[in-house]
Order: C-alpha cells, then sequence, then structure tokens
C-alpha cells in the first residue's frame, strides 16, 4: 500500500511541496511571535532545513535499496531520485535568493558586497559551495547530459552530492552558536546507511569474487 | 544594501512600532500614565505601572530618546537567548514559567567591597531609591536588535552601596543554577552558572542598568527577572540574567560564552560594525518586528549609538584584539 502509493509522481510531489509551505502555518494561523519577530530568519533557516533533509533524503536511497532489495517501499522511493535531488537543489536556491533578501532587501545592487561577505566567512562559504555543487549536480541530471558525460563521468561527477552532503552539514552547524543535534538527527542516519552498504558489499565480494557487482 | 544611514543615535522611521498597549494612546500620555500612575489605571491591565513588586517607574527623560520606537512588547518577550530554558528563541517563555520562582528572591554582594551583604530584591530596589525607566537599544551578537523600555536602576548605585576596596577592578556577575526548573542547565548545553563579567569603571558608566521591569511590568521570567544586567553598548550575551550574585574581583573573570568559543566571543563584547564575527558580517542588523513584507536592516552604530557616553572608557584600546 505505502510502496504503491511512494510510486506515485503525484505524492513525492506533493511530500516535497508541502514541507515549504510550513512557514505559513505560524506566520499566519498561530501567529508565533518568536517567529513574527523576524519572518524571513525563520523562512531562511526552515528553507535550509528542508534542503538539508532532502540532500540527506536522496543519498539514502541508493543505500537502502542496496541493503533492502527486496522492500517495496525502498525500490518505490527510488524511482524519484532524480526529482528528490533536484528539489534538494531548488529549495538550497530558495534559500540562497532568501538570503539575499535577508542580507539586502530588494536592492540588487547589494548583491556583490553580500558575495564578498559570504566568500570570507567558511561559514557562509560552504553553503555557496554546497549550492554549487547542487546546481551543477541538477543541470547534469537531465538525459541529455548521461548520454554526453557517459555513464562513469556522470557517475563520478555526481559522486560530489557526497561532498555537498558534508558541506551542508558543516554550514548547518555553524548557523548557530551552540551545535544543534538536529544536524545529527539529518546526517547520522545517512552515514550508518552508507557504512552498512559498505559492510555488506564487502561481505558479499569475499566469498564469491565473481559475484555480480550490486548497483550502486 | 537598503540601508538607511540615520544621524548618530537616530532610528530609522521603519524602526519597530509600539506595543499593542502603547498604540492605545499617544506615546506622551502613554509616558505620563507610567510615570504618574494611579490616574489611568482604571482601564489598564492590573501590574502595568508596577515594575518590581509595586515599585512604580518614572521615566527618566534624559535616557528616553523620543527617535527610538521600542520594539512591541510580545517580542521583547516571546524571542529570548536564555539558554537555561532552551537554545530556540521560542523556548525561555514556556520553559521559564513552569514553576520556576523567581520571588522571592536574594542576591548577593561579595568579594572586594566594604560592605558586603545579601539583598532581598525588592530591599535592594527600595534601598537604591526605587525603579526609573530608560528606553535602549539592545544588539543582540546575532545582528538583530531591540529598542527595549527598561525599568530598573543604575548599577553604579550598587557599586557605591557596595563599597568597593580600591584593589577591586572587576564585577563577576553570576546567574542561578537550578537543573530541576531549568531544561537547558540539565542538558549542560553550556557552562552554568552563567557568568559575566565588567570592569569596574564600566560597571559605574552612567548606562550600564540593572533591570527589575520591562514597560512598567515586572520583568518576565523569561527575559531574566527578577534582576537583569543590561549594558546598550555592548551585545547582548553581556547581559547575565537573573542574577543571584555581583562579586567584586581583582582579576578579569572568564565570562561564559568566551569559555565556549574564545574566538568568537570576548570579554568586551562591546558593538562594533567594523569588527566582524567571524562567521557574520556586524555591520548592520535585522530589526526586530521589523515593518515590511522581508522586514528591514539598518546600520549598526559604533558602540550600538552610545559612543558618546562609553568611548572614553576604550581610549587607547585595540578593539580588534579586545573584541
Amino acid at each position: 500500500m505505502l510502496a504503491k502509493l511512494l510510486r506515485s509522481k503525484v505524492v513525492v510531489w506533493i511530500l516535497i511541496v508541502l514541507p515549504g509551505l510550513w512557514p505559513l502555518w505560524p506566520i499566519f494561523v498561530s501567529h508565533d511571535p518568536s517567529v513574527l519577530a523576524d519572518p524571513l530568519k525563520f523562512i531562511l533557516h526552515h528553507l535550509g532545513f528542508v534542503a538539508c533533509l532532502l540532500l540527506a533524503t536522496v543519498l539514502a536511497l541508493s543505500p537502502l535499496r542496496v541493503l533492502f532489495p527486496k522492500w517495496s517501499v525502498a525500490l518505490a522511493l527510488n524511482r524519484h531520485r532524480r526529482l528528490v535531488g533536484v528539489s534538494a537543489f531548488f529549495y538550497a536556491a530558495l534559500h540562497f535568493t532568501t538570503h539575499l533578501v535577508y542580507e539586502g532587501g530588494t536592492d540588487v545592487s547589494a548583491i556583490p558586497k553580500i558575495l564578498q561577505t559570504a566568500v570570507k566567512k567558511p561559514f557562509q562559504l560552504t553553503g555557496l559551495i554546497t549550492l554549487t555543487i547542487l546546481f551543477v549536480l541538477a543541470v547534469t541530471s537531465l538525459h541529455v547530459f548521461v548520454r554526453w558525460l557517459g555513464g562513469k563521468k556522470w557517475k563520478m561527477l555526481h559522486r560530489l552530492a557526497y561532498v555537498a552532503a558534508g558541506l551542508a552539514a558543516y554550514h548547518q552547524a555553524a548557523a548557530r552558536k551552540i551545535f544543534p543535534m538536529q544536524v545529527v538527527w539529518i546526517f547520522a542516519p545517512l552515514v550508518a546507511l552508507e557504512l552498512a552498504r559498505i559492510v555488506k558489499l564487502r561481505m558479499a565480494a569475499r566469498p564469491r569474487p565473481a559475484a555480480p557487482a550490486a548497483a550502486t | 544594501m537598503l540601508i538607511r544611514s540615520p544621524k548618530d543615535w537616530e532610528l530609522s522611521e521603519s524602526a519597530a512600532t509600539p506595543e499593542k498597549l502603547y498604540r492605545l494612546t499617544h506615546r506622551r500620555e502613554f509616558l505620563k500614565t507610567l510615570g504618574l500612575g494611579v490616574a489611568t489605571a482604571a482601564f489598564l491591565p492590573r501590574g502595568l505601572l508596577a515594575a518590581t513588586a509595586g515599585f512604580p517607574t518614572k521615566v527618566n527623560p534624559a535616557y528616553r530618546d523620543p527617535a527610538l520606537k521600542p520594539t512591541p512588547y510580545e517580542f521583547v518577550t516571546g524571542y529570548n537567548n536564555f539558554y537555561e530554558f532552551g537554545t530556540d528563541k521560542s523556548d525561555p517563555k514556556p520553559n521559564a514559567n513552569r514553576g520556576w520562582q523567581t520571588e522571592p528572591w536574594t542576591v548577593e554582594v561579595a568579594g572586594l567591597v566594604g560592605n558586603p551583604a545579601k539583598f532581598d530584591v525588592n530591599d535592594l530596589v527600595k534601598q537604591l531609591g526605587g525603579a526609573e525607566q530608560r528606553v535602549y537599544r539592545h544588539r543582540c551578537v546575532e545582528a538583530w536588535s531591540m529598542v527595549i523600555p527598561w525599568d530598573g536602576f543604575p548599577l553604579a548605585k550598587l557599586v557605591a552601596l557596595a563599597n568597593p576596596k580600591p584593589e577591586a577592578k572587576f564585577l563577576k556577575l553570576s546567574s542561578f543554577v537550578d537543573k530541576k526548573n531549568a531544561p537547558g542547565q540539565r542538558e549542560g548545553n553550556l557552562d552554568y552558572p552563567y557568568v559575566e563579567g565588567l570592569r569596574i569603571d564600566e560597571a559605574a558608566n552612567e548606562l550600564a542598568f540593572i533591570a527589575t521591569g520591562i514597560y512598567g511590568k515586572p520583568i518576565p521570567n523569561q527575559n531574566g527577572a527578577p534582576l537583569r544586567l543590561v549594558t546598550p553598548w555592548k551585545y547582548g550575551f553581556k547581559g547575565a540574567k537573573s542574577l543571584v550574585k555581583i562579586e567584586f574581583v581583582a582579576k578579569q573573570p572568564r565570562n561564559t560564552w568566551n569559555i565556549m568559543a574564545p574566538d568568537e566571543y570576548g570579554f568586551y563584547a562591546n558593538v562594533n560594525p567594523n569588527v566582524d564575527h567571524p562567521r557574520w558580517s556586524q555591520a548592520s542588523e535585522r530589526v526586530i518586528g521589523g515593518e515590511g513584507v522581508f522586514g528591514s536592516r539598518q546600520r549598526t552604530l559604533m558602540f550600538n549609538g552610545y559612543e558618546k557616553q562609553v568611548a572614553g572608557l576604550y581610549r587607547g584600546l585595540d578593539l580588534e584584539k579586545n573584541y
């Protein structure tokens, strides 16, 4: 049942769009003063949070399939890897756009100064690099590029997603004055899944070296 | 950047709108109400006229710049950094009001002083001549700001009462420890008790203030009831809350945030738009409760606009090194 639902593109689209609408609740419905104090800051942090969540999710999909090859939910979710990955970029881009408005309002001439500051601060620079990686991966997720690059090169390029995840985790942690546990519960499951995948592949490779290579 | 250049101390028109109540009457009337009390008490909620435990507040016009528009009460008391009660801005309001008792409250004056003593807070306020109201800018190290009408007394009065010995060079101000009622202290998110320090000449500066109220009402728990340090030319984290001990010492004390991250938070913590935080710029600040769809941002002023009063304290000091 769940697997059937998750096979549907519409369902996944809804799951991706809904979290982006969440800020409407504290701003327009519950009137949370801690949000209304600076609504844009709340939106900024929320968009970044969703971007991290989607990035961790898309990276978790392939180890899930390797670890549970017969689990229909894992298989259903793996149909949407590109959509989830591109949406991570989309949220990151919205997050960055919000940052520009948060810092400079609607004044476009403020942007160079904002970028200058960003390049000087490791906290902000890691966010910018993450966004750049996600941009490249989103563009090259088009079939044309897969064909143009060839499977092997394309795969190598898309391993940059792991670099992006590492940078995003740092960026998210550095956004707070003390280490936020949120980072752990977003990225720790991913690390655990990756480790489990490596262990499983090693174990599978050991007794029969000729075994067919598992999908990665 | 979309930044106005306000004159010297002036805040832009886009600054926060006053509290709802504040809007009810003309500002003058409101202030008169706070000052004279009883006259309009009939239609004001109970408690509004009280500072701490019933001390009427008199507005001190010397610290009531009409260009400063106070941030709405709901933001001053609903958007707080008080890590003892959680690390989110929304945490302190609910968590500090789940049975944590701030009355009665005793504060100790100790160390290198002629008159060490323990005071009941209400007795102390009475002894120091009651509360006065001052409207101060408040600039957080996280690059946001408010304007807050504080009630309380100048710290200089307390320093005089303590009668410091000549070898006393610094004040060490310690906050409470109550693991049962403070979830952040149970987690240990910072080193507790929260400690802050001031040089004794900083403490004696006319601006240094101990708040016992906000907007003419007793200071809410989440804002640091019943006694809270206010040093408007310094970043907000200097303002140690819920003080239990003020110690006069010979050596510069380590303050909590400096212990946590010495390269990010110094002892002085003076507001300075020219010295960046390692992770963000301090050149400008978001205005809490700012108007417009996107909110607003304004330029940060040297010493938060109090250069005239405090610059003399730091003559010859390298402010880039002593951040």
